[in-house]
């Protein structure tokens, strides 16, 4: 042993000596007591619920490969998610949930008990009943109600499983979208798509897993946080792209630009980028590295699989497409070619559903009829498509809005509005899932009357995530992501499986 | 581990559960005594015994919760067990901070008499819990938890009506009062005959009017009325079992019968869909149930780097579904890969891939395949022929393939064939039903769905003026 080595040995034993040294009989006992205090402590806390069981699990993400498939934890219905959400919430009272009742009390007062203890959006004072302003028959083996605003959709009612008693807490459509999306009505939370692209990735990795395709003229009310990522790594956060012009800006190279310059830069960066890594050892560089390589794979792959001109005409006809305008039906028709392509959850909005009656476009008696006139159409040829596929049974199409309408005409500020219209209802709503091992021609929950509230089979935006994890292999009280020193779940601690509508 | 910390501290409360009893009565009888020369008791002495009173009735809360949790006792009971002990330790704090203050007034006297009644009440629960209801008044066979009702699995509508939804249910929460062991009323219900001949006050079952029958008029009489059954202090029947009991002697009263063979109204209906249990998953995805050793994690590697997605179908399981999705550039080659993977292998996608005869032939010996797409593949009859082996085959997708009814028919021989998908191949319109004979039972996809354009989903509906 070198001199210098003996020194060093020397100093290591006399630190631990005065290491050993400060375990004096004080330390002993305050260790101990906290040790078995936090032991109590702990498994009191873990019978109030509070406690994880055990170790949290770790986190899934890998930063170099954030999108990497991974594998659900039990196997799985569905590989894939198609979400269509009406923003500003359809009436379920002119497409659905028929209420002959409500038309015999149609121009009546609203009766007080409805009323009272009640707050609403707009509704003041006591609003007049109204109607169903829309006509119905029964379809399919299953018999369902459905009405004359959706000529082509009850042609295939068999495919469907109805959820008829839907409520929700939240009567402002941000919100309330919130809600339905990220479970909760505050921002912040990731979106259930960028749960499921953390939870399984992505099988295509020339694509995003997590597509936002947005119609009707506006976004939804609650912005872009509804495909957010949250406090999941941005990387999972819905990738909107835009149904006119470009999908996405700056996909096209410039001119002068090729491929091979372009992969010569790309390289160049992220060599740069790698060498901060090696530095800093943040692991959103990985990231942003690997995003690099994708967008580049993307510029490729996202082109073709964006472009709907391709298609033959007798799809156009199908869908009722209007290539070249920002338009629900292209959007769907894209919807099918991503998921065909690998895409994990497409996530769809289409604005224009938000009937008050303040104006001709937002009525029950005018706006409400043209956007099922735009939508219908699309919407059914969607699960047929799907289906002549085989691609149905992997495919989970949710179709909904936020919340429902009430049975009474709005009133704004107590006056009567220039068309008929409802006003924001958080009792009763209709929700509708197609395939992915989702049960055909059911119809689960049912509300009374006059479609006031749900008297059975109720269900929250919260058993609606928990059965769309369900489906893509997901225990949603055990799929959860640590922040913040606890454990998070997209349905918080709140949701059941609706084992009504599993097949 | 944790858990077991907890379950040991908490089985320490029925002994534990004594001494805030004894502590906080003795402190109570001394209070009083002490008002009296003779028996006075110092008042440091009697402030200690108060704060040992207090103290023991806290760890008694504590375990008595923990105990709650990992004990199987009757939730009620132990609910209001449980919030008499925490008054019992709120009310015994009040009425010391009233002493240690010195302020003797008439709360102090209130909460002093609340206390001793409460101790009273809460240990009456306690020991209901620990030796059964009605331990006091003598009765000896202790009260068990509702007894759960277990209804059949498989097939509802195959379901013995009586056999097995009905007599179930009377064996639930009728037989312990009529049954062998007590015969109230003298009616026992655990067998057809002593259903048919009834009690003491004649027949309970009036075929097909269920209404008139006693033994369905008893269940629906409101709760409080002396006469309803099961007594109050008993498990009830829910509704969905009344409404199914209802039923059953509303269509005779049969013991022998089937649910398929008896008339199903709308209400009962719904009834017997909840009660038929999710079917197991068994789709095509799923797990087999016979595990699989893992596969050769070099095979796995080899497919990876051909850029081919490998994945087991869920955690814990050795089963794998293949993806050939964002392979860009493979050929039938590349399907020798799979080879080593043939036990594992049951979910294959090679949808769009730029596979020919040649490869598909390669898959002949994976014979766990459950699920195969070769839609828009090369594929044609020639290569069909290689998939009449793989016996476990549920689902195949063909579309946008040329493979015709020629190629097709020699898959008769696969039996656990479910779904089909035949969109766009060379299947002319007239081979459809020869198709269909050829595979009884199996779900064949044509697919060319058509919605047509109505006038209405052109034209934009203005107001009316």
């Amino acid at each position: 042993m070198t001199q210098k080595e003996l020194h060093a040995q020397r100093l290591l034993n006399e630190a631990r000596e005065a290491s050993a040294r400060l375990h004096t009989r004080r330390h002993f006992l305050k260790d101990c007591a906290f040790g078995f205090g936090s032991l109590a402590l702990g498994s009191l806390l873990q019978s109030c619920g509070l406690g994880g069981s055990g170790a949290p699990a770790a986190n899934l993400f890998d930063p170099a490969h954030p999108l990497l498939p991974k594998l659900p934890q039990f196997a799985a219905k569905a590989k894939s998610v198609i979400y269509l959400h009406m923003a500003g919430a359809p009436s379920q009272l002119e497409l659905f949930d028929y209420k002959p009742e409500l038309m015999k009390l149609d121009g009546q007062d609203c009766p007080p008990s409805l009323l009272e203890g009640k707050r609403f959006a707009f509704i003041r004072g006591v609003p007049k009943m109204l109607g169903p302003q829309a006509r119905f028959a029964q379809y399919g083996q299953s018999g369902v109600w459905i009405s004359d605003n959706l000529p082509h959709l009850s042609g295939i009612v068999d495919e469907i499983s109805f959820l008829k008693a839907v409520t929700t807490d939240q009567f402002n459509h941000a919100p309330a979208q919130l809600l339905m999306h990220t479970g909760g009505p505050r921002l912040g939370r990731p979106s259930m798509g960028s749960w499921v692209t953390y939870g399984l990735g992505t099988e295509n990795q020339n694509l995003p897993g997590f597509v936002v395709l947005t119609s009707g003229g506006k976004f939804p009310d609650a912005g872009k946080s509804v495909w957010g990522s949250g406090f999941l790594p941005s990387v999972y956060q819905g990738v909107q792209c835009r149904s006119e012009g470009d999908p996405v800006l700056f996909i096209n190279d410039p001119k002068g630009m090729d491929r091979d310059l372009r992969k010569a830069s790309i390289n160049a960066i992220n060599k740069v980028n790698e060498e901060e890594y090696q530095e800093y050892n943040d692991p959103e560089i990985l990231s942003r590295i690997s995003q690099y390589e994708m967008a580049y794979r993307m510029q490729m792959s996202v082109p073709k699989v964006m472009d709907i001109t391709k298609e033959p005409q007798y799809i156009h006809d199908m869908y009722g497409t209007k290539p070249g305008e920002a338009h629900f039906a292209n959007n769907v028709l894209l919807a099918r070619k991503l998921v065909e392509k690998g895409v994990r959850f497409v996530q769809l909005f289409d604005w224009g559903w938000d009937s008050h009656g303040t104006d001709q476009s937002l009525s029950i008696d005018v706006g409400l009829i043209n956007k099922c006139r735009q939508t219908d159409k699309a919407v059914t040829a969607l699960i047929l498509d799907l289906k002549q596929r085989g691609l149905l049974e992997d495919t989970l199409v949710v179709w909904g809005g936020e919340f429902g309408r009430t049975p009474m005409m709005e009133n704004r500020e107590g006056k009567q509005n220039p068309f008929k219209g409802r006003d924001h209802h958080t009792e009763a709503f209709t929700i509708w899932m197609a395939g992915g091992g989702i049960r055909k021609g059911t119809s689960y929950g049912e509300t009374d009357n006059i479609g006031y509230s749900s008297i059975s089979g109720k269900v929250t935006a919260f058993d609606i995530q928990a059965t769309i994890l369900n489906q893509l292999g997901f225990d949603h009280e055990k799929f959860t992501y640590q922040f913040q020193g606890r454990p998070f779940r997209l349905t918080d601690v709140h949701g059941k499986v609706i084992q009504e509508i599993i097949a | 581990m944790l858990l077991s910390v907890s379950e040991f501290i908490g089985r320490f409360h029925p002994v534990l559960v004594h001494l805030p009893i004894g502590i906080l009565l003795l402190a109570l009888l001394l209070q009083q005594l002490s008002r009296k020369e003779k028996y006075a008791v110092s008042s440091p002495v009697l402030k200690l015994i108060w704060l040992l009173g207090i103290g023991a009735a806290l760890v008694s809360c504590i375990t008595g919760f923990l105990l709650s949790n990992n004990g199987s006792y009757d939730g009620t009971i132990v609910s209001l067990h449980m919030w008499g002990g925490i008054a019992v330790t709120a009310v015994s704090l009040l009425v010391a901070s009233r002493i240690f203050s010195g302020r003797l007034d008439a709360l102090y006297k209130a909460s002093s008499v609340l206390l001793l009644v409460l101790i009273i009440i809460t240990g009456h629960l306690g020991g209901t819990l620990t030796h059964g209801e009605g331990y006091l008044s003598g009765a000896t066979e202790a009260e068990k938890a509702p007894a759960p009702v277990v209804m059949p699995a498989g097939n509802i509508q195959e379901a013995q009506v009586y056999n097995d939804m009905v007599r179930p249910l009377l064996q639930a929460r009728c037989y312990d009062c009529h049954g062998d062991k007590k015969q109230k009323g003298k009616l026992r219900l655990d067998s057809p005959e002593a259903i048919l001949k009834g009690g003491k006050k004649g027949e309970v079952l009036v075929k097909g009017k269920a209404e008139e029958s006693e033994l369905i008029k008893r269940l629906l009489l409101p709760k409080d009325n002396d006469d309803h059954m099961p007594p109050k202090q008993k498990p009830q029947l829910t509704k969905d079992q009344i409404a199914l009991l209802h039923w059953w002697v509303q269509q005779g009263a049969p013991f022998s019968k089937k649910v398929k063979d008896l008339e199903q109204p709308e209400k009962v209906k719904s009834v017997l869909a909840a009660l038929q249990q999710p079917a197991t998953p068994g789709a095509e995805t799923d797990a087999p149930e016979t595990p699989v050793e893992a596969a050769d994690p070099k095979a796995i590697e080899a497919l990876k780097n051909r850029g081919v997605v490998v994945l087991p179908i869920a955690q814990n399981s050795n089963y794998l579904s293949v993806n050939f999705i964002s392979a860009g550039k493979v050929n039938d080659k590349d399907l020798s890969l799979l080879l080593p993977l043939k036990k594992q292998l049951i979910v294959l996608k090679l949808s769009d891939a730029p596979v020919t005869d040649a490869g598909v032939s390669l898959l002949s010996g994976m014979a766990g395949l459950r699920k195969l797409y070769l839609d828009h593949t090369q594929v044609t009859d020639k290569g069909i022929t290689s998939l009449q082996k793989l016996e476990r085959l549920q689902y195949l997708n063909l579309v946008g393939t040329s493979v015709s009814f020629n190629g097709l028919k020699q898959l008769r021989g696969l039996k656990e064939l479910k779904t089909i998908y035949l969109y766009q191949t060379g299947i002319k319109g007239n081979e459809w039903t020869a198709l269909q004979k050829i595979f009884p039972g199996v779900l064949i996809d044509t697919g060319g769905y058509h919605v047509p354009t109505l006038v209405t989903d052109t034209t934009v509906v203005k107001p009316k003026k």
